[in-house]
């Protein structure tokens, strides 16, 4: 359990500044908002518990709660839609609360506990089941 | 089960008028036939009032067979489509990276525009703080046409013999009437971010004609200093070229601002892994705000 952040060396971490810049003016692209607000230069790897699991437009949210050393800290993982989960294979009884869950996010650039979903596995390393439809 | 007979009825109803409008027109002339004789024979024995009713029954059993008719000559566009730029993953970004996206997506690139609207254009571009502060901070929850055909949103095609309705997943809705009408005249006549659409089929293919856009809106999020005049007069033409795939050629012509036509060809592949459309809206949980000019995300 814990908070494992995937950075660059220092110097790779140089040239990371020049290609968000360049990214930056690039135009991320989202469907609801700008996707500039994450550092998609950065992993951060959430191993935790959810405590909630949102099934609501416009997006769907994690709320995964990850032991630190100065006590428990709630991270909100944002998802897609519904409709793009849906579409995924989920459902709203993919995640459930109390599931042990890694899960691996683009964090927010301002330093809140928040990023972009990316993967996650349960905490056994099993994924999450899909639904064929 | 009890809704078998009646499924099987209609199926035989819609098999039947696609294999042979003019026979499905008879069939439903001489199911409807008993009805109107029962009015009628009600109406010579009553009111004059009655007689106006067995009237009004006998017009509808005629125009519904023509209409059945009609319904039958009409493509088969069920189904949930997207845009075929378009590949979302459950994280809600593009599958292919935003990079792969920005070059599929059609309406980012420069518009022919001629040399007025060119150099305002380049200069706008310019501009890059301010462009980079457009593309950090944007909500887009609805689109103005054309960008509404280019964006990420899963819509579903109604073909009525009155009017096609295409009909988003954001709840945004396209009326395209195809009934003869005109676009409204005068002052009946407004911008919106839509436009005013009217249309006609030639063949399987659907042309569709739009006006009166709202010449204020960007052609498309991210692409914010892409104006058209209100004057621009946009031409679809909408078919599909194999079982899951639609396509569009669409034409926009605007003398004020284009030294020529832009032709662009869209596509829409057909949404599989779902069994039904699933609505978005931006109002139910909306957790990212825009607060002193930065996005951030609100507690739950």
């Amino acid at each position: 359990m814990g908070v494992h952040y995937g950075r660059q060396s220092r110097r790779a971490s140089w040239k990371c500044g020049c290609a968000l810049m360049a990214g930056a003016l690039m135009a991320p692209a989202l469907a609801h908002h700008s996707g500039a607000m994450f550092d998609d230069k950065v992993s951060v790897t959430l191993n935790g518990t959810v405590r909630q699991f949102q099934w609501t437009n416009p997006h769907c949210w994690i709320q995964v709660v990850v032991p630190d050393k100065s006590g428990p800290v709630e991270w909100s993982v944002e998802m897609g839609s519904p409709s793009q989960l849906f579409h995924g294979g989920w459902n709203p009884k993919t995640v459930r609360v109390g599931d042990a869950i890694v899960v691996v996010v683009h964090p927010m650039r301002d330093g809140t506990k928040g990023g972009l979903f990316v993967s996650a596995t349960r905490g056994d390393g099993t994924p999450f089941g899909a639904v064929a439809r | 089960m009890r809704s078998v007979p009646l499924a099987v009825a209609i199926l035989a109803l819609a098999c039947a008028a696609a294999a042979a409008p003019t026979a499905a027109a008879a069939t439903t002339a001489a199911a409807a036939a008993p009805t109107a004789t029962a009015a009628t024979t009600a109406a010579s024995a009553a009111t004059a009032a009655t007689a106006a009713t067995a009237a009004t029954a006998a017009t509808a059993a005629t125009r519904s067979s023509a209409r059945v008719t009609q319904f039958a000559r009409l493509p088969d566009w069920t189904g949930l489509w997207v845009s075929a730029a378009w590949s979302l993953g459950i994280s809600g970004r593009p599958a292919g990276g935003e990079q792969e996206l920005k070059e599929k997506l059609q309406l980012m690139r420069p518009p022919p525009y001629n040399a007025q609207w060119a150099a305002k254009y380049q200069a706008a571009l310019q501009d890059k703080a301010a462009l980079a502060t457009r593309n950090a901070t944007f909500k887009a929850c609805t689109r103005s046409f054309p960008a509404l055909m280019e964006g990420p949103q899963q819509f579903q095609i109604a073909t009525l013999p009155e009017e096609t309705l295409l009909i988003f997943e954001n709840g945004q809705v396209r009326h395209v009437y195809t009934d003869g009408r005109p676009h409204p005249a005068g002052d009946d006549l407004w911008p919106t971010p839509l436009g005013d659409s009217i249309g006609h089929w030639e063949g399987q293919t659907l042309v569709i004609d739009t006006v009166a856009r709202t010449a204020s809106e960007p052609l498309a999020p991210r692409a914010w200093f892409a104006m058209l005049s209100d004057a621009a007069h946009f031409t679809e033409r909408l078919r599909r070229i194999d079982a899951d795939t639609l396509e569009e050629q669409l034409r926009i012509d605007d003398p004020a601002t284009l030294a020529a036509p832009w032709i662009l060809t869209l596509q829409f592949r057909r949404v599989t892994g779902v069994n039904r459309m699933i609505p978005f809206d931006c109002v139910e949980n909306d957790r990212n705000q825009l607060i002193d000019g930065k996005l951030i995300i609100t507690n739950p």
